[in-house]
């Protein structure tokens, strides 16, 4: 055991068991625990206007599909671009349900929490189909194989009746212990449900990479044949990569099904899928805090864009394309900026704050 | 029979004008192993310098043409030289990124022109009667479409297999470390490589461009249309870019011209070619022409 | 938790309230506020990029030659890329600054946020004009008649007009609910009698070429083609047709083909996509278009003029589409005023529906008066048909209203 249970300023570990730990040091935990309740409390001492509360509910969605992003690309190496069609496969299982049973069935408003569950498993075999080419592709290859999916998933749900082709299909409201869910509480409730996944999964995936299973992700990225030799079998691993990140974007799917009371396939598309690696990306891929960081980062650099926009319209109305262009381009930009600047991402930078202030006010 | 003959010369146009677009990706990817999500903006943009050379600065079209494509080189050029040189070596996410990065800042530079949001059309400088030869019909707009296409292509080959920067351009494709041994500047390859795709770009977007008229939406969707092309062909062969592209001309002509209202199915020719990719990537992934240097797990 | 919460909601929009109610006191007049949600960049922008301008400009005007005495409208517009996810922010964004009129754009956003429209009952006018927009909501209004009507009162025109057997017809639409949305409808018209054949509907997707389509028309007999798209697509299939040259140069001519299209398929931007190949195409809307100079046009003209708008905004007839809505919005503040109401969504909404009968009202830039009521939701009921001439929209005839639509309902 280390001397000190609170700090530590570097890596003392003797057993292979205190390595393992969720957290190094108490005052880690401590911290952790304080930011977690802060983050179940400031609802009730603080009332956003409701806009800002779907943002912040949009930025945990993300948060959810991001995480399973991360786990294929960053963590297993397998690039997806089709990631939006995994989450579309979510709010599709929630949103066929509600098509088949009528909106407000019993089990879309009091099984919801099954509802939810349904839509992961229902990524996750997707997941796990749409993956069989990584058996045998990688790279580029790969990419392209998921872009088709992207292609493909859009196709169906346009094409079919039954998907309403494309159209809204609406979901409605639900029912929690202390009543029904309404207007003014829909979006409180709802970023409730989704932090409570986000702590679930997020620890979930913290756990993973402490077993084989996890480890196995990025032995394979790292190098397949040498994985191979150790025992791993490199295309189930991928496979199961696959399916581990549709469940989690099956998950998301489902929340952003009920946010949005419906499901429309203008949130699924390529644009999604996209805006999601941009998201990784720059929050970090590779890591776990850096899914945390990616979504909010561009949420909320897509919402300062708005207003800025916003705010040079109303000196320059007649050049409203120089205002509204700005979104795509600086989106692009920070995309590009981080790329070739930080590509290991805000993430890195938070590790640059933890460590300088883990030795503070010694440098070294 | 003259409406199967029919569908077979309109697959082989709009495939040799799928080839034209993928000839950029393919030139790209033949020397620096870059997939570039950002080709169809660059057809966009050079369908639009075109016009704007036209029509504002009434400069005859023959001569615009050629202008645009010097431009849009300059132009790929210099993304070449600003955003990926600094990427060589980074892993292929990284670069992939970079080119979506880039699609969406060259969106956003079209929306600051009329082009972003408005319609426009080229004016008529070819006869508007079609060519008909025992009922089978083709405008002069494609019929030139697909020569210059032919010349292109042509001109590429040779260039390819003939000159000295060709051969180079070749080597770097084979192994950069050995070109750069034997005193091949691997950057300026790469650059050149880039700023001759941005130049059968905007040979493309200016066709594309007088076919449908000038859409930004329309055009911009040609640089992910032609994926599925590339792929059949194989990612860094020219001949197959060609071959791939008339053969999915031709599927997406017979699927509209016999699948398309009798089974109940619709617009099939727009989701048959990513179908194909699918089966494609999962037995020969490498393409038609491609070299065989995939890895198998 | 929820009870709470509420009641810091309902502080909350207490204090604003004060406070914007002292600010009204400070200006003089009463501020209404409007908001607009709709696609300036991202797909389709190229038709609400004018549509916007239109909005605009008409507000201003409303505010600048003081239309509602002292009180004026602040009408906020909103970006939304054509994503319904922005759109429910951007409306969310609207509630909370208490606007008492919404204007919304797509069909896909239109419908997503039916709900919301209901629960919060407040008056809407999008500017997709999807017949199921109004399917189970009492608080959407179509500016004009809806595209089911439109093709509707298309295939009436050709039955009306056609000469010979029964008229084979064919419909090019837009992969969507937006395209496939009024098949169904004229199905149904022709089922309840309508003589026409429907041989073929034809979806269409980011084509290169429709050679293959319109061959496979050719030989199945058809004659007419229904349009119900945007222009881009529209543009290449006419331009195809027009090197397979089996494009009709009269109406209905032997062995060629006659093409027709609802609101989005026409206007300008077609003439600008498909060139001379647009000649004879016949366009329904319910809009003047400035080719057709009146009353109407000039006033739109003036006002583009006014606020230094181009050429090509000017003369879009999607900046009149703009206009209108905002003339309406306009038109229902100004009544409830008069009466002595006080402005709410509510009072809104009840002038809305009561614009009907001798309450009608007949905006400028529209061929035929806005009429609402509980039943009736659709606001301009008479079609006008344009054919291209020359490079021009043309007027053909007088405006038509559909007989069919009101049967198969």
């Amino acid at each position: 055991m280390a001397a000190n249970r609170w700090l530590a300023t570097g890596n003392f570990f003797i057993t292979y068991k205190e390595e393992q730990r969720t957290f190094l040091t108490s005052l880690d935990r401590l911290i952790f625990s304080i930011f977690l309740s802060a983050l179940f409390i400031w609802p009730i001492f603080f009332s956003l206007s409701r806009p800002y509360m779907l943002v912040i509910n949009n930025i945990l969605i993300a948060v959810i599909a991001v995480l399973g992003l991360n786990l294929v690309t960053g963590f297993a190496g397998l690039i997806s671009i089709g990631h939006a069609a995994f989450v579309g496969v979510g709010a599709y299982t929630v949103a066929s349900f509600s098509r088949v049973l009528g909106d407000s069935h019993f089990l879309i408003t009091h099984m919801w929490p099954l509802l939810i569950l349904a839509g992961g498993t229902a990524g996750a075999i997707t997941g796990a189909i749409v993956g069989l080419p990584s058996l045998r592709l990688k790279h580029l290859y790969l990419a392209i194989a998921t872009l088709s999916f992207q292609m493909i998933f859009e196709w169906v749900i346009k094409f079919m009746t039954f998907f309403n082709q494309g159209q809204t299909i609406s979901v409605g409201r639900v029912t929690w212990f202390t009543g029904d869910i309404g207007r003014n509480d829909h979006y409180t409730f709802w970023y409730y449900v989704a932090l409570v996944l986000i702590v679930l999964l997020g620890f979930g995936i913290r756990n993973l990479f402490k077993t084989r299973y996890g480890r196995a992700l990025v032995a394979v990225r790292d190098n397949d044949r040498a994985a191979d030799a150790m025992g791993m079998h490199p295309g189930f691993t991928k496979v199961y990569a696959f399916a581990l990140s549709g469940f989690f974007a099956g998950v998301a799917g489902a929340v952003h099904a009920f946010l949005y009371k419906g499901a429309g396939i203008e949130s699924f598309t390529l644009h999604h899928s996209i805006t999601y690696l941009a998201m990784a990306i720059v929050g970090g891929l590779g890591t776990i805090n850096g899914s945390f960081w990616g979504p909010a980062a561009i949420e909320i650099l897509n919402l300062q864009v708005e207003k800025f926009s916003e705010y040079a319209a109303n000196y320059l109305p007649s050049a409203m394309n120089l205002a509204t262009a700005l979104r795509p381009f600086t989106f692009g930009l920070v995309i590009v900026l981080f790329l070739m600047f930080e590509p290991r991402g805000i993430a890195n930078w938070w590790r640059i704050v933890k460590s300088y202030t883990k030795t503070w006010p010694f440098r070294y | 029979m003259s409406y199967f003959f029919q569908i077979v010369v309109s697959g082989v146009v709009v495939g040799s004008i799928y080839a034209l677009a993928a000839l950029g990706l393919v030139l790209v990817y033949k020397s620096s192993r870059v997939a570039n999500f950002a080709h169809g903006q660059i057809i966009a943009s050079g369908a639009f310098i075109t016009y704007a050379l036209t029509v504002w600065a009434s400069i005859p079209i023959y001569i615009s043409f050629f202008i645009s494509m010097l431009i849009t080189f300059l132009l790929a050029w210099s993304v070449e030289r600003i955003f990926l040189r600094r990427l060589i070596g980074e892993p292929i996410i990284s670069v992939i990124m970079v080119t979506i990065g880039l699609a969406s800042i060259l969106d956003g530079l079209i929306y600051l022109t009329p082009f972003g949001t408005k319609n426009f059309s080229f004016p008529l400088f070819l006869p508007a009667e079609p060519i008909s030869i025992y009922g089978v019909s083709i405008s002069w707009t494609q019929l030139v479409g697909v020569i210059i296409t032919v010349v292109l292509i042509g001109g590429f080959s040779w260039f390819f297999k003939k000159s000295t920067v060709g051969i180079s351009m070749r080597a770097v494709s084979d192994d950069q470390f050995a070109s750069m041994s034997v005193g091949i500047s691997v950057p300026s390859v790469f650059g050149l490589a880039w700023a001759t795709a941005g130049l059968s770009a905007a040979a493309a977007g200016g066709i594309i461009g007088n076919i449908t008229g000038l859409n930004f939406d329309t055009l911009h969707a040609f640089g992910v249309v032609v994926f599925p092309v590339v792929i059949l062909g194989g990612l860094d062969s020219i001949l197959g870019a060609v071959v791939a592209g008339i053969i999915m001309g031709l599927i997406q002509q017979f699927a509209g011209g016999y699948l398309d209202g009798n089974f109940g199915l619709n617009g099939t020719g727009e989701v048959l070619p990513y179908i194909i990719l699918l089966i494609i990537l999962l037995i020969k992934p490498h393409g038609l022409f491609g070299i065989h240097e995939i890895e198998r797990v | 938790m929820k009870g709470r919460n509420t009641g810091w909601i309902r502080l909350l929009l207490t204090i604003t309230l004060i406070i914007g109610m002292s600010s009204y006191a400070n200006a003089g007049g009463k501020v209404y506020k409007v908001g607009l949600s709709l696609a300036i960049t991202g797909p389709t922008s190229d038709a609400g990029n004018p549509y916007a301008k239109g909005v605009e400009d008409y507000f201003r005007f409303v505010n600048d030659t003081k239309l509602l005495g002292e009180d004026t409208i602040d009408c906020t517009i909103k970006d939304d890329q054509y994503q319904t996810d922005v759109t429910k922010r951007n409306f969310e964004d609207f509630l909370d600054q208490g606007i008492v009129f919404y204007l919304n754009y797509s069909t896909g956003s239109t419908l997503a946020l039916k709900k919301d429209f209901d629960e919060v009952q407040i008056p809407v006018l999008p500017a997709s004009f999807h017949a199921g927009n109004v399917e189970d909501s009492k608080y959407i209004f179509l500016p004009i008649a809806s595209y089911s009507e439109q093709a509707v009162s298309l295939a009436e025109y050709v039955v009306k007009n056609h000469k010979g057997d029964k008229p084979k017809a064919a419909m090019f639409i837009h992969p969507s609910a937006f395209g496939r949305g009024p098949v169904s409808d004229v199905e149904k018209a022709v089922a309840a009698g309508l003589a026409m054949e429907i041989v073929e509907v034809v979806e269409h997707g980011n084509d290169l070429d429709n050679t293959a389509m319109l061959q496979r028309l050719m030989s199945k007999g058809v004659q007419y083609v229904i349009c119900q798209t945007i222009q881009s697509p529209v543009a290449t299939m006419l331009k195809d047709a027009s090197r397979l040259s089996i494009i009709a140069k009269t109406f209905g001519e032997n062995g060629k083909i006659t093409f027709l299209g609802a609101h989005y398929t026409g206007g300008n931007d077609l003439i600008d996509l498909a060139g001379n190949a647009a000649e004879n195409f016949l366009w329904t809307t319910s809009y003047t278009i400035t080719s057709e100079p009146g009353p109407g046009t000039d006033a739109q003209l003036e006002l583009a003029k006014k606020y230094g708008r181009d050429e090509k905004a000017a003369n879009s007839h999607n900046y009149a589409n703009g206009i209108m809505v905002a003339q309406v919005t306009t038109e229902v503040i100004r009544r409830a005023k008069e009466k002595g109401l006080e402005i709410s969504r509510k009072t809104l909404y009840d002038e809305l529906n009561a614009m009907n009968g001798d309450n009608s009202y007949q905006p400028p830039t529209t061929v035929g008066p806005v009429t609402y009521s509980l039943t009736d939701r659709a606001g301009v009921d008479s079609l006008q048909i344009y054919s291209v001439q020359q490079g021009k929209f043309r007027k053909i005839g007088e405006p038509i209203t559909s007989e069919y639509m009101k049967k198969i309902k």
